[in-house]
């Protein structure tokens, strides 16, 4: 039987690790080799690396640093940030990540994400779905000020065949107070790509609550892991404990 | 020395990795000297099945490989795209000739599978122990969405379920490959490596 996922979500700025609420308001959490170091030797099922600045800051992923972070990891890594050619994607491959995450050049050029799935495999492409609400509505949160609906982009990326949608609720990211599992569920049903849920995970109960209300297969969480004791270890005890199979 | 072959399809830095890591001397290659030279071949690959065939195709890799392994019996192990290469057919982006070392056909996952890929960590039921004895557990890590069909039940040597039950792994003579990635499977992953490249 397939496993749920437990996968620490490492975002950066290009040098440290940080950690946002609502996406905003970055706050330094430590070093990132260390922590894929640690993620290692505990054996999380995957871990995903993603500089959330690249993009906005128009600069490429620092490529020797997540080479470091690949070296720590005996498990899948998914790598993002600021992924924008395919060239980009091969240098990323090169050093051992097996996915990449892609999200600011696919809310502007679709067709170069049907190229990358083209190249790559389907299996290669992660689309970071981040979800905003506005006025009772879900649009995808961007930095651009574009109004994109969230339907039609992933729409989109299912005729794409994208291989996994990293799916972020905004407006939960960094509270600890839950998972928008009204967004999670939503998606989930309305597609046939696998989800990884994020955002909002601050205590072991959200992890049941998520896997009990919803199909998804995978959960990313960055708080839980670095501003308390639990470990993915203690979410996967608990889930086991609740009868959701988990690989130990 | 294992030759892990180098013919442009995806991760093979991660292979390499987990052997170096078992201190076993390899290298990445396609060089035609290295891969006769070697004691083992691992064939490696993400990707689609016809552009798997075109790149060996490209790099005359074929002849070569089918000379080692057919004709020499050079121990061989295909990894994920690496296995699905072995069967005569395969459908993806097209009907494709395979290597033909394995009787059997490469086709889409079921749609009773209902997500597709069948992505992350599954369990898989041995059958045949030869490279799966002292693993530490049974959970592997998969990614794919095409799945191999032998033709002869008896070459497989694990399987796993995902609402059907699929090939994990085959075994025939000096062949050996798995469908799951044992260089991206920690500790048991890299137990299956080590069995296969220490076996007698």
């Amino acid at each position: 039987m397939l496993k749920v996922r437990i996968i620490p979500i490492l975002t950066f700025n290009g040098f440290g690790l940080v950690k946002t609420k609502k996406f905003s308001n970055p706050r330094m959490v430590g070093n990132p080799v260390q922590a894929a170091k640690v993620y290692n030797s505990r054996g999380v099922d995957e871990l995903v690396f993603v500089d959330i600045f690249a993009s906005r800051q128009n600069r490429k992923i620092n490529l020797k640093l997540v080479g470091d972070v690949i070296k720590e990891c005996y498990m899948p890594v998914g790598i993002g940030g600021g992924i924008a050619s395919i060239s980009d994607i091969k240098d990323l491959l090169k050093i051992g990540a097996d996915k990449v995450v892609i999200k600011t050049k696919a809310l502007t050029d679709v067709n170069f994400i049907k190229e990358a799935v083209g190249f790559f495999g389907s299996q290669c492409i992660t689309i970071s779905v981040d979800a905003i609400k506005k006025e009772g509505r879900y649009m995808i949160h961007n930095t651009l000020g574009l109004s994109i609906g969230f339907d039609e982009f992933i729409k989109k990326m299912e005729e794409c065949e994208v291989g996994e949608f990293v799916l972020n609720s905004v407006d939960n990211d960094g509270m600890m107070s839950g998972f928008d599992i009204e967004l999670i569920e939503y998606v989930s049903e309305n597609t046939k790509i696998p989800i990884i849920a994020a955002g909002g995970g601050g205590e072991l109960g959200h992890y049941s609550d998520l896997f009990t209300k919803t199909s998804i297969g995978a959960v990313g969480s960055a708080s839980i892991f670095h501003f308390t004791q639990f470990t993915p270890h203690d979410i996967k005890m608990e889930l086991a404990s609740k009868g959701f199979p988990v690989r130990i | 020395m294992v030759a892990i072959i180098d013919y442009g399809m995806g991760n093979v830095a991660s292979v390499q990795k987990a052997i170096r890591f078992l201190k076993i001397d390899c290298c990445i290659t396609s060089d035609f000297s290295v891969i006769e030279g070697s004691t083992h071949i691992i064939l490696p690959g993400v990707g689609a099945f016809y552009q798997g065939m075109k790149n060996l195709k490209e790099r005359g890799l074929i002849e070569l490989l089918s000379n080692e392994v057919l004709r020499k019996k050079k121990k061989f192990m295909g990894i994920c795209l690496g296995m699905q290469l072995l069967a005569e057919k395969g459908f993806e982006s097209c009907e494709s000739d395979g290597l033909g070392w394995v009787k059997g056909e490469v086709v889409r996952l079921d749609p009773k599978s209902k997500i597709i890929p069948h992505m992350g960590w599954n369990n898989i039921e041995v059958r045949n122990d030869t490279f799966f004895k002292g693993i530490p557990n049974n959970d592997f890590y998969f990614i794919h969405s095409y799945h191999f069909v032998p033709e002869s039940p008896d070459i497989i040597a694990a399987t796993v379920n995902y609402e059907l039950e699929y090939v994990a792994s085959i075994q025939h003579d000096n062949i050996f490959a798995t469908q799951f990635h044992p260089e991206k499977s920690q500790n048991s992953g890299l137990a299956v490596l080590k069995s296969f490249l220490t076996h007698a």
